[in-house]
């Protein structure tokens, strides 16, 4: 949104940031899986990025949930009240039916069913009712939170090992997790076709002009929040294999680091502007300081302190390097 | 052959009546121009038809039959196409998604099909081609386009909609010769092949060129409609002006000649964003009016005399001084005050108490830190009560008071300190008449106290009542100097809308 020159006498790189403007986040990620590599050379090892992948791919997921509301302007702020609620209705499901394998599927099933149900929600409290989507989703946030505490009371009822084993074990050798970011990239790069992404985005550019060219902007906005439920609802399963446990509270935290990974990757929280894959390297941003912080030694005490520095200085190093690219 | 009749369309915005008659008929085959002054209602007129407001009264009639267009997409479906005249596109979206966002070609429903929408808007994109200027391609984001070739998107857009129905508001205004020529071979072509046209344009020679019937719209009601080859240009001006076109305008004559006086203000050949080669002296006692359609460079000129735009030729002395404002604040350190219309975006502080309202002006130029509530309400009792501001306690916030009174605490501000010069931008936009009467009152008791005063209205009625001189501006640059006896409506008219 900053230059406003014709094409003809601009720098190759600012062509190609404008494409895509998740490669200041790129070129940040490098740069930390370079320093982890520094400190601690096993981080790098296949074990670890495993490791790191199966920690961080719920967040992942969170992120780019995230990504599709704020294409269109909107924010979600309940992502994680939709990931708990998701968690324990998967938990206290397999309790229930048993831990047999299509019984687990089936669970799986009704919580993705929760996820865009929520989503759903979102989308008619903010597009239909057209509150204001911080503060409506701040409240569902609340409400849906409420909903997981009733279903499950207090943290701690575990996932049946089919389940569990699945997501931290091997097929063909290959990591599971592996799998699943295989079938995330297979989705995504589906997604990034459809007609929504760019009617999304046209809605984020300009609502009044997208509503005067005759798109349905409440329906796209409702669908944006939809997709955002169903990614929200896939990150709980994943949190679900990783933690393996149930826990109504387990996504409150991950709300705004979804938001933060979403901004780190290049989107604008104005919309109009944002892809996956830049929120995808946001998310992995977060996790690679998380464990840097980790690494370097840090005496627990600091580690929050530390990890709010790096985040800040990673968001500030994406806006000088698009900024500078740019010019 | 297609047929679009508007009866008795009427529409307010809370309690500005935008139009209060309005009856339309199109016909298949033909351009129907339709022209007005500012304001007059012609863009409610379409968006009606487009479907993005929704009209209070009236009626729509397709080919026979009595419609009711629920929102921009029904009016599609109806077969109508319109180009905005603030432009609808997706700013970081290509010019290829812009021209086809409306109807994003899709396979299965699902996955857009980037090979029908590039060839496609290749149709449309093609038609510009050789016209379309440097930089200008399918996958260009819009945002790096230039205003006339964001303007040719918007056009491109409207044409793929193939609607039997087009109407463009105002699409020729940034647009260069050869654009426009090319745009209306277009027009004769569609209009051949039985398309009917509405053309909003406010430059005569243009409507000359291309129209086939003239409908002319004043004070938001339809008062004529004729065959081009049966008008001219003045009789369309004396029909847009109505009864009053020969009155004289009732401002009280300057005290001096400019010349005697001294000049608070002297402008040489300004030039910048929107405007070239402004020059014009105010004398102290005086208001000098400036006119003409929207958005022909007042505004940005008098921001530019305020630091809040740049300009980057020409030179202004401040009495007798030279002066160049860096910034607002440089601004108002030099006696230079200016208000907007836009009072949410330029002027009020939102939410906060009509004292603090007043007094920040006073606190810049006395550059003031600490001071007693008490001394200070005194200071801004003055100028509330001189302006007859009407409010329950100073105490209570500003967003307490009508749109009117809030203007006059944005005004207040500026008369604790008097400023030498006084720049008015549109500054009773949305305000009720009481209220815009003590309004000029006031700014006339100023001008006799000596102060130089610069009034942009969009009110053609206002400025020719209040200001002693008008400039009147075509496209950045002025075009006219009315005085004395030359105030009247319709040489105000003549000049804005070029007539020859």
């Amino acid at each position: 949104m900053t230059s406003l020159s014709p094409t003809a006498d601009r720098n190759p790189f600012a062509a190609a940031l404008e494409r895509l403007p998740f490669l200041p986040a790129l070129l940040i990620l490098v740069v930390l899986v370079v320093l982890n590599g520094w400190f601690e050379p096993n981080s790098l090892s296949y074990r670890a990025i495993t490791g790191l992948v199966s920690t961080y791919l719920a967040l992942m997921m969170l992120a780019i949930a995230q990504t599709y509301v704020v294409m269109a302007g909107d924010i979600d702020l309940s992502v994680g009240a939709t990931l708990s609620l998701v968690n324990v209705v998967v938990i206290v499901l397999m309790e229930r039916w048993g831990g047999g394998g299509g019984m687990v599927l089936l669970a799986c099933f009704v919580g993705i069913l929760t996820g865009l149900a929520c989503g759903l929600i979102n989308g008619l409290v903010v597009a239909a009712l057209r509150l204001q989507a911080i503060v409506a989703t701040f409240a569902t946030s609340i409400f849906f939170t409420g909903v997981a505490l009733y279903v499950l009371p207090v943290a701690g009822t575990p996932a049946p090992a089919a389940f569990w084993r699945t997501y931290g074990g091997r097929i063909l050798e290959i990591p599971f997790v592996f799998w699943v970011v295989a079938a995330l990239a297979l989705l995504l790069v589906l997604l990034v076709r459809t007609r929504l992404t760019l009617q999304l985005l046209a809605v984020g550019d300009d609502a009044q002009g997208a509503f005067q060219s005759g798109l349905p902007v409440a329906a796209i906005r409702i669908k944006g929040y939809v997709l955002c439920g169903l990614f929200a609802a896939l990150a709980a399963l994943c949190i679900t294999g990783d933690t393996a446990s149930g826990d109504p509270l387990v996504g409150g935290k991950m709300t705004l680091y979804s938001v933060a990974a979403v901004v780190l990757g290049g989107s604008a929280l104005s919309g109009g502007k944002g892809t996956v894959v830049g929120s995808l390297v946001g998310a992995l941003i977060i996790g690679l300081i998380n464990s840097l912080v980790f690494f370097v030694g840090t005496p627990s005490e600091w580690q929050n302190l530390v990890q709010g520095l790096a985040i800040l200085i990673a968001l500030m190093a994406g806006v000088f390097v698009g900024r500078r690219v740019g010019q | 052959m297609t047929e679009l009749l508007i009866r008795g369309a009427r529409k307010a915005y809370g309690a500005t009546l935008a139009l209060r008659r309005g009856d339309f008929d199109l016909k298949g085959g033909e351009v129907h121009v339709l022209i007005g002054s500012n304001g007059s209602g012609k863009s409610t007129l379409c968006k009606i038809v487009a479907g993005s407001v929704k009209p209070d009264a009236g009626e729509v009639v397709l080919n026979g039959a009595p419609v009711t267009i629920a929102g921009p997409q029904a009016s599609r479906a109806l077969g109508i196409g319109i180009f905005y005249q603030e432009l609808s596109l997706a700013a970081r979206r290509t010019v290829a998604e812009n021209i086809l966002l409306p109807e994003l070609p899709a396979t299965g429903g699902l996955f857009v099909n980037r090979r029908e929408l590039d060839e496609r808007a290749a149709r449309y994109i093609a038609e510009f081609a050789d016209v379309a200027g440097d930089g200008f391609s399918a996958d260009t984001p819009v945002l790096n386009l230039r205003a006339d070739q964001r303007q040719l998107v918007e056009i491109m857009k409207a044409l793929a909609s193939e609607a039997p129905i087009l109407i463009f508001d105002e699409p020729t205004s940034a647009l260069d010769r050869a654009q426009v020529d090319r745009f209306f071979e277009i027009l004769k072509r569609l209009k051949g092949e039985g398309r009917a046209i509405v053309f909003i344009s406010h430059r005569m020679d243009e409507i000359f060129a291309i129209g086939d019937r003239v409908t002319v719209i004043r004070d938001g009601e339809t008062v004529a409609t004729s065959n081009i080859a049966e008008t001219d240009p003045s009789t369309v001006i004396r029909q847009m002006v109505g009864d009053q076109g020969e009155l004289v305008a009732a401002a009280a004559a300057p005290a001096a000649a400019p010349g005697e006086a001294r000049i608070a203000l002297q402008v040489d050949r300004l030039g910048g964003q929107g405007f070239t080669e402004i020059s014009f002296r105010v004398a102290r006692g005086e208001i000098l009016g400036f006119g003409g359609l929207h958005g022909q460079g007042q505004s940005s000129v008098l921001r530019a005399l305020f630091g809040a735009a740049s300009h980057d030729a020409g030179s202004v002395t401040l009495d007798g001084k030279p002066y160049k404002a860096a910034s607002p604040r440089d601004a108002i350190a030099h006696g230079v005050a200016y208000v907007s219309g836009d009072r949410s975006r330029d002027g009020v502080v939102q939410g906060r108490p009509i004292l603090e309202n007043v007094t920040p002006i006073h606190f810049l130029r006395n550059r003031i830190g600490l001071v007693r509530p008490s001394a200070l309400k005194d200071k801004a009792d003055g100028p509330l009560k001189a302006l007859k501001t009407k409010f329950q306690t100073i105490d209570h916030p500003i967003n307490s008071l009508s749109g009117g009174n809030q203007q006059k605490i944005v005004i207040a501000r500026w008369l604790i300190d008097r400023p030498d010069v006084l720049l008015l931008d549109d500054p009773t936009k949305g305000i009720d008449l009481q209220a815009k009467s003590d309004l000029f009152a006031l700014i006339r008791q100023l001008a006799a106290e000596g102060m130089g005063i610069v009034l942009y209205s969009s009110e053609d009625a206002e400025l020719l009542a209040n200001a002693d001189r008008i400039l009147v501006f075509n496209s950045g640059s002025v075009t006219r100097e009315l005085r004395g006896d030359e105030r009247t409506r319709y040489n105000l008219y003549h000049a804005a809308y070029e007539a020859a």
